[in-house]
């Protein structure tokens, strides 16, 4: 098979960076036209992306890779290159992909902001950082862009920076996610310094520990590395405990939160683990904390979501929840269901927030008990977003499902406690997803709001997603394991499970019935559970005390440490420099007073300069 | 003790009174005669070592010769700037001459 | 270190007196408030000291120091004491700080010089010396020290010119 566009996959970054040096390099000078530059960009990429896959998609395309030497110590040699594999593949397609369609959602939804261009040169940087991670074909160069496309994040979440809320969110988002690529530079350092020839690149990583038995490294280093990788995509992906940065980060303007936040980089830490697979195969403990934290996670946001009312907040829980099960997946050992699911959710999850965006667009307000019966005026918008929610509640045949049935099914052989608790948290996504169309699209209209549809630039993206929604999950079905085929290279692991399939497309619909029942209907009063059990409400909604419980262990105690280091730094450093200071400026007056003008002073000074030398020069023959 | 060590301790004494004079006084005049008075102290030295030295000789004299001359000089044009300064500035007290500073 | 053991001569006697002479005025020029008993006193140390040239066979240089010295520079200071008003003397407000540490500075300078005389090696016998120094002295410049008279002799000149050209009233030029 040919590998001809494999060969300048390189240029896929390449154009979004360029689109980001120009827009930086031009300023604010251009607003319009600035935005058509990043969105053209990202355009060009995805053209060359969609080449590359479908060069790739016949299945046994040879993995194409190329890397020079970056740096060279003495005999100690670190390559940088990228490598094309069909994992590599797919995320290219998606991130290329959503990004286009974020582009160019982004044409309408911030027409009225006039740093737009300094908005798009961001999205084109996070682009061109997100597109390089997925490229690289070691972890250092991975690491580096990891980095970018956190700071990427930290600065569109601060990008309102004038809401002190979008100020702490970002500092919150780079300082939380700090946590665990503090524990991936670890683990990076920690297989430099174990794996045969310093070798970082993945095929070297794969190969070491692939053929673990008796090899090259430890079981218990080997467990070490493997939970500071997954410590890395904990902070990354929003898992628990370091989930809290993800929710706040919804500050950022609504496509970043579907671009960044939904879509592409909260599933870097997926890719990852995915990526570095083999390291967390060769250890059991590894693997079981990976599954046990994703499906605590899992359950854990999608219990929160129930009890948010910012529309965006529920989304952002969702995909905390989401990840959870990715992780989850990753955990019990299937590869294929993390990317498929990843897969799909980019899309549905992509498909939700751009929804939300343009509710918000129309409506100026993020709460859902402040909207109703929008579904009326804004008709595209709520049947796309009502497609997006039955894929996440996993309804068949949207996407969601499939990718929902394989994680499912693959928990189920594993652990059935985990297909349980996955069972449970599917419920509860149904049940939120349904509270929240209902809230918003359906019943009673409020008044004065002058809700309307929003403009093509922004609704065409919606529709794109939706349809990829709704058909991405035929790609990997219990019938058609083509997907996991092409993307592991192995034989087909999935075998159908009718039990699986009728469950969870069983507590999906219960959780919309309920909703249903509760939001349009009424036969369930709304405040059924609040009115019974009010604690567990308020705890719901104060997500588990999770922040405050940090603010108490974590914030405050650093706080009283810089404080005191404040202190410390006011009176002993900045004494010392400040009596420093005081001494050369009493010498300076000193000598100012010595500077009277007076030829006598210097002839006096003078006088006794020449004692003091000749006793000086004398009094050195006694010694 | 030589007559010449002396002459010497002699000089000495009297460039240290003259010294002391140039640091201490205010009136400007009375700096300059200081000043004449450690010139002559230099002087002595001069006539001392040119009869007491290793290598007598009249060069001794011909340097205090001219060093009379200088100091004459030295004098002529100091009263005249003294003049000058009084005339603008109608004191004479050199710690009120503070120029340098400005 | 201080071995006083000196024959009493002729010489030494009138050292000795002269001596006393010179510092004594030198001290009391030091001393006094009025500055034309200075001037008078700083003439009678300038005296005493020409009396010590002549102790020194340098009769020559006596005249030229009773010349120049009492004679000119003396007397060049008292017109320019005459010239300016001196009432304010002794009355300005005392420098303790400075006036001390110029003290300390003299006699430490004084204490130097006086322990480098002591420690110096200085040959006893001396030579026999010239008689008849004026001729000598003639003799020397107008041969040996011709070209540094001339310039000595420019420099009188230019530092006279200078001078009446600084004490000159300027009421022309301002007119």
């Amino acid at each position: 098979m040919s590998t001809f566009f494999a060969q300048y996959a390189w240029l896929v970054p390449v154009f979004p960076f360029a689109a980001f040096a120009i827009l930086t390099a031009m300023g604010k000078g251009m607003s319009k036209t600035g935005a058509w530059i990043g969105t053209i960009a990202t355009f060009a990429s995805l053209v060359l992306s969609l080449c590359i896959a479908t060069e790739r998609l016949s299945g046994n395309a040879e993995d194409y890779s190329n890397q020079f030497t970056w740096i060279e110590i003495g005999n100690l040699k670190l390559h940088a290159g990228f490598e094309v594999t069909n994992l590599s593949t797919m995320m290219l397609v998606v991130v290329t992909l959503v990004g286009f369609l974020v582009n160019l959602y982004s044409q309408g939804y911030m027409k009225k902001d006039e740093r737009i261009s300094t908005f798009f040169a961001y999205v084109a940087l996070f682009t061109s950082s997100m597109l390089a991670l997925v490229l690289s074909d070691n972890l250092l160069t991975f690491y580096i862009f990891w980095e970018l496309v956190g700071v990427c994040s930290f600065l569109l979440v601060g990008f309102w920076y004038q809401k002190p809320e979008a100020r702490a969110a970002a500092k919150k988002a780079f300082i939380v996610t700090r946590i665990g690529d503090l524990g991936l530079l670890i683990a990076l350092l920690l297989l430099f310094w174990y794996m045969p020839g310093h070798a970082l690149d993945f095929t070297t990583i794969h190969n070491v520990f692939d053929s673990q038995g008796g090899g090259a490294i430890s079981t218990g280093i080997t467990t070490l590395i493997a939970l500071l990788i997954f410590l890395g995509a904990v902070g990354k992906s929003g898992q628990f405990p370091l989930h809290v940065w993800l929710p706040d980060a919804m500050e950022g303007p609504t496509p970043i939160s579907a671009l960044i936040h939904a879509a592409t980089m909260v599933a870097a830490g997926v890719f990852l683990v995915a990526r570095t697979f083999d390291i967390f195969d060769a250890s059991q403990v590894a693997m079981t904390t990976v599954a046990i934290v994703g499906a605590f996670t899992a359950i854990f946001a999608a219990t929160i979501g129930l009890a948010q009312n910012d529309i965006k907040r529920i989304l952002a829980y969702s995909t905390v929840s989401q990840l959870g099960y990715m992780m989850l997946a990753l955990g019990v050992g299937s590869v294929t269901g993390a990317m498929f699911h990843l897969l799909t959710h980019a899309f549905f999850k992509a498909l939700l927030f751009l929804g939300a965006g343009s509710v918000i667009h129309s409506v100026h307000t993020q709460d859902i008990r402040e909207m109703g019966g929008l579904g009326g005026k804004m008709k595209i918008t709520a049947w796309t977003f009502g497609i997006g929610a039955l894929a996440l509640s996993g309804i068949p045949p949207f996407s969601g499902f499939w990718s929902k049935d394989a994680i499912l099914t693959a928990a189920l052989d594993k652990q059935p406690i985990l297909f349980v608790v996955g069972i449970i948290a599917a419920f509860f996504t149904a049940l939120y997803m349904a509270r929240l169309f209902f809230l918003v699209f359906v019943g009673k209209q409020r008044e004065g709001q002058h809700a309307k549809e929003s403009p093509s630039v922004m609704t065409i993206p919606l529709i794109v997603l939706a349809i990829l929604a709704t058909v991405a999950g035929f790609v990997e079905t219990p019938f058609n394991g083509w997907f996991g085929h092409w993307l592991t290279g192995g034989d087909a692991e999935h075998h159908a499970s009718g039990l699986v399939m009728v469950v969870s497309a069983a507590v999906g619909l219960l959780g919309l019935y309920i909703g249903w029942l509760m939001y349009v209907k009424g036969t369930i009063r709304r405040d059924a559970v609040s009115s019974r059990m009010p604690g567990l409400v308020t705890v719901l909604e104060r997500k588990y005390y999770i922040d405050e419980l940090y603010q108490w262990l974590f914030v405050k105690p650093l706080q009283g440490f810089g404080k005191a280091l404040e202190l410390f730094d006011e009176y002993v450093v900045d004494g010392i420099v400040r009596l420093s200071g005081y001494s050369v400026s009493a010498l300076g007056r000193l000598n100012s007073r010595l500077q009277n003008g007076q030829v006598q002073t210097y002839a006096l000074t003078a006088i006794i300069g020449i004692v003091i030398l000749i006793v000086a020069i004398a009094g050195r023959r006694f010694w | 003790m030589s007559m010449l060590s002396s002459y010497l301790t002699l000089a000495a004494v009297l460039f240290c009174i003259g010294l002391f004079g140039v640091l201490t006084k205010r009136n400007a005049i009375i700096v300059l005669l200081s000043i004449e008075l450690m010139l002559n102290a230099v002087n002595l030295n001069l006539i001392a070592f040119s009869k007491y030295g290793v290598n007598p000789s009249i060069a001794g004299h011909i340097f205090s010769l001219f060093t009379i001359t200088v100091a004459a000089a030295e004098a002529a044009v100091g009263i005249a700037v003294l003049i000058v300064l009084y005339r603008s500035r109608a004191t004479v007290n050199v710690d009120e001459f503070d120029e340098l500073r400005r | 270190m201080l071995n006083f053991d000196i024959e009493i001569t002729g010489e030494f006697v009138a050292f000795f007196v002269l001596s006393v002479c010179a510092i004594v005025g030198a001290v009391l020029a030091i001393n006094f408030t009025k500055v034309v008993h200075t001037a008078l006193s700083i003439a009678f140390t300038f005296v005493s000291i020409a009396g010590l040239y002549v102790l020194l066979e340098a009769e020559f240089i006596a005249f030229v120091q009773v010349l120049l010295y009492v004679g000119a520079i003396t007397i060049l200071m008292i017109f320019g004491i005459m010239m300016t008003k001196h009432d304010g003397e002794g009355k300005e407000p005392g420098r303790p700080l400075h006036d001390t540490l110029a003290a300390i500075g003299c006699i430490c300078l004084f204490g130097i010089l006086f322990y480098g005389i002591r420690n110096a090696n200085f040959p006893t016998e001396s030579a026999p010396f010239v008689e008849d120094n004026t001729r000598e002295i003639g003799k020397a410049l107008f041969t040996q020290y011709a070209i540094p008279f001339e310039l000595v002799s420019v420099l009188l000149t230019v530092a006279f010119i200078g001078a009446i050209a600084l004490a000159k009233r300027e009421e022309e030029s301002s007119q």
